[in-house]
């Protein structure tokens, strides 16, 4: 099956079986080389990646449902400011995820911050999260390796950064 | 490594009758809606011998919750997410606490009403949770050139064990809901259905009273892979039973669902189904007995 899509800015035909996970392109193809590590079955968490702008889970998203998407991995992720956010949050409280869940749990704080920018917008009927919802979203990926104060507090010194900057765009 | 696999065709049917028309022409085609369920099974992918795609994102009537003067009626292929941003006025608060307890919103944003009903090998929550508020489901079957559609009470899909009762052709469209709220309602569940299915229980509970006096007590007791248990003699039991519910009105309906729940397996159940489910039932039971109490 031939599939049009863009991956990190980049617009690509890709040649793959029609139900090939994306998580799976994504390391075989395009040999993203945080994705080398998964489970295959949602249950690690370690493969998020943005879809459309939304946060999914790689392992469940099939070759045909890409037909004109655009995907954004960690490493795309990397080159647009709103990293920046999350990298000066890290700083500032000392706490990081480790390498292993790093990629996969930047993109789950950028997924919620995206929420604060769209319930202050309007944009969306989203709530902002409270902080059950930061700690569980966070959660999907198992990696134990941030309390949950860290993640709160990570969270909220992004949101801090996030609202100064005033950008609803990448 | 994934040489000779084949790449299966995917069709995408954009009207009801493209679908149906779909689904008659390739009749082992698999019905595709968030696909979160089919793409979790550790041997989805590559596999030798993936059947067809019918995916099923395309057709609008799916896609539309609707709300009539009697009904809330939930496509198919309606997100869990989807489903929460109707709202607290709308919705029950069971399914609402369903819903959100299922996944995290990541999941939520791809896991289809549709699609957590007619999982084939495990049941999910949210089967007991619609059970429990008596949801009816329509179902429709293409047997070649002839549709027949048809509305079934929820708990009809399966039987005691959670078998899923409906034919390859069979395709659920819709769910509809009444808008009679219950007094009172909860959701109890332990372990995950998907990762750890012999140690999981999960417990929706509805009751219905006017004035202290049960009208209808709904009750479903879920395990994933071999159960699926709606105690229909309790219901009976209970009804014009007064609230709050005596220590030893508690013990009979605890003995009661418990021996229903021994006897309706053919192999043992492992202890902790058994003393998670003795103990969700006590706990819901005390929850409808402090709400009663509360409301003096």
């Amino acid at each position: 099956m031939k599939i049009e899509c863009t991956i990190d800015g980049k617009h690509l035909l890709l040649t793959v079986n029609s139900n090939k996970p994306l998580n799976l392109i994504l390391a075989d193809e395009l040999e993203t080389p945080l994705l080398t590590i998964r489970c295959r079955d949602g249950s690690c968490g370690n493969c998020v990646v943005l879809l459309n702008d939304e946060a999914v889970l790689s392992c469940l998203i099939p070759a045909f449902r890409l037909k004109g998407a655009r995907v954004l991995t960690f490493e795309g992720y990397q080159k647009t400011r709103f990293w920046h956010d999350l990298e000066r949050a890290y700083e500032d409280t000392g706490s990081h995820p480790c390498p292993h869940c790093y990629a996969s749990k930047t993109l789950i704080f950028e997924s919620l911050l995206q929420m604060i920018v769209k319930s202050e917008s309007g944009a969306s009927r989203d709530e902002e999260p409270d902080e059950e919802t930061i700690v569980r979203e966070i959660g999907l990926n198992k990696c134990p390796c941030l309390d949950a104060h860290e993640m709160l507090d990570i969270f909220k010194a992004a949101a801090t950064y996030r609202r100064r900057r005033r950008v609803r765009r990448y | 490594m994934y040489e000779g696999i084949r790449s299966p065709a995917v069709h995408m049917p954009k009207t009801m009758s493209d679908l149906v028309s779909a689904s008659t022409r390739f009749p082992n085609a698999t019905f595709w809606a968030g696909g979160t369920f089919i793409m979790s099974r550790h041997d989805y992918y590559p596999t030798r011998d993936s059947n067809d795609i019918i995916s099923l994102n395309e057709v609008p009537e799916l896609k539309r919750i609707n709300r009539t003067d009697r009904y809330l009626e939930i496509g198919a292929t309606v997100s869990f997410e989807q489903l929460l941003t109707v709202g607290k006025q709308v919705l029950p608060g069971l399914l609402q606490m369903t819903l959100e307890r299922s996944a995290t919103k990541i999941v939520r944003k791809q896991i289809t009403v549709g699609g957590a009903i007619c999982t084939p090998q495990i049941r999910l929550a949210l089967p007991g949770t619609l059970s429990a508020l008596q949801a009816e489901v329509e179902v429709k079957s293409c047997m070649g050139p002839k549709t027949e559609t048809r509305w079934l009470e929820i708990n009809r899909l399966y039987d005691k064990k959670g078998a899923f009762l409906l034919k390859k052709n069979d395709l659920v469209t819709r769910i509809r809901l009444g808008f009679e709220r219950e007094d009172f309602s909860c959701h109890i569940a332990a372990g995950d259905p998907m990762t750890n299915p012999g140690e999981t229980v999960m417990l929706s509970f509805a009751c219905f009273h006017n004035q202290s006096v049960v009208d209808r007590f709904r009750m479903c007791i879920t395990f994933p892979t071999s159960m699926f248990l709606i105690p229909h003699e309790v219901d009976m039991m209970m009804h014009g039973t007064m609230l709050p519910l005596t220590t030893q009105q508690i013990e009979r309906v605890v003995r009661s669902i418990m021996e229903e729940v021994l006897s309706s397996s053919d192999h043992e159940i492992p202890p902790i189904q058994v003393e998670r489910s003795r103990r969700f039932i006590e706990s819901a039971l005390h929850e409808l007995n402090a709400q009663s109490l509360s409301e003096r």
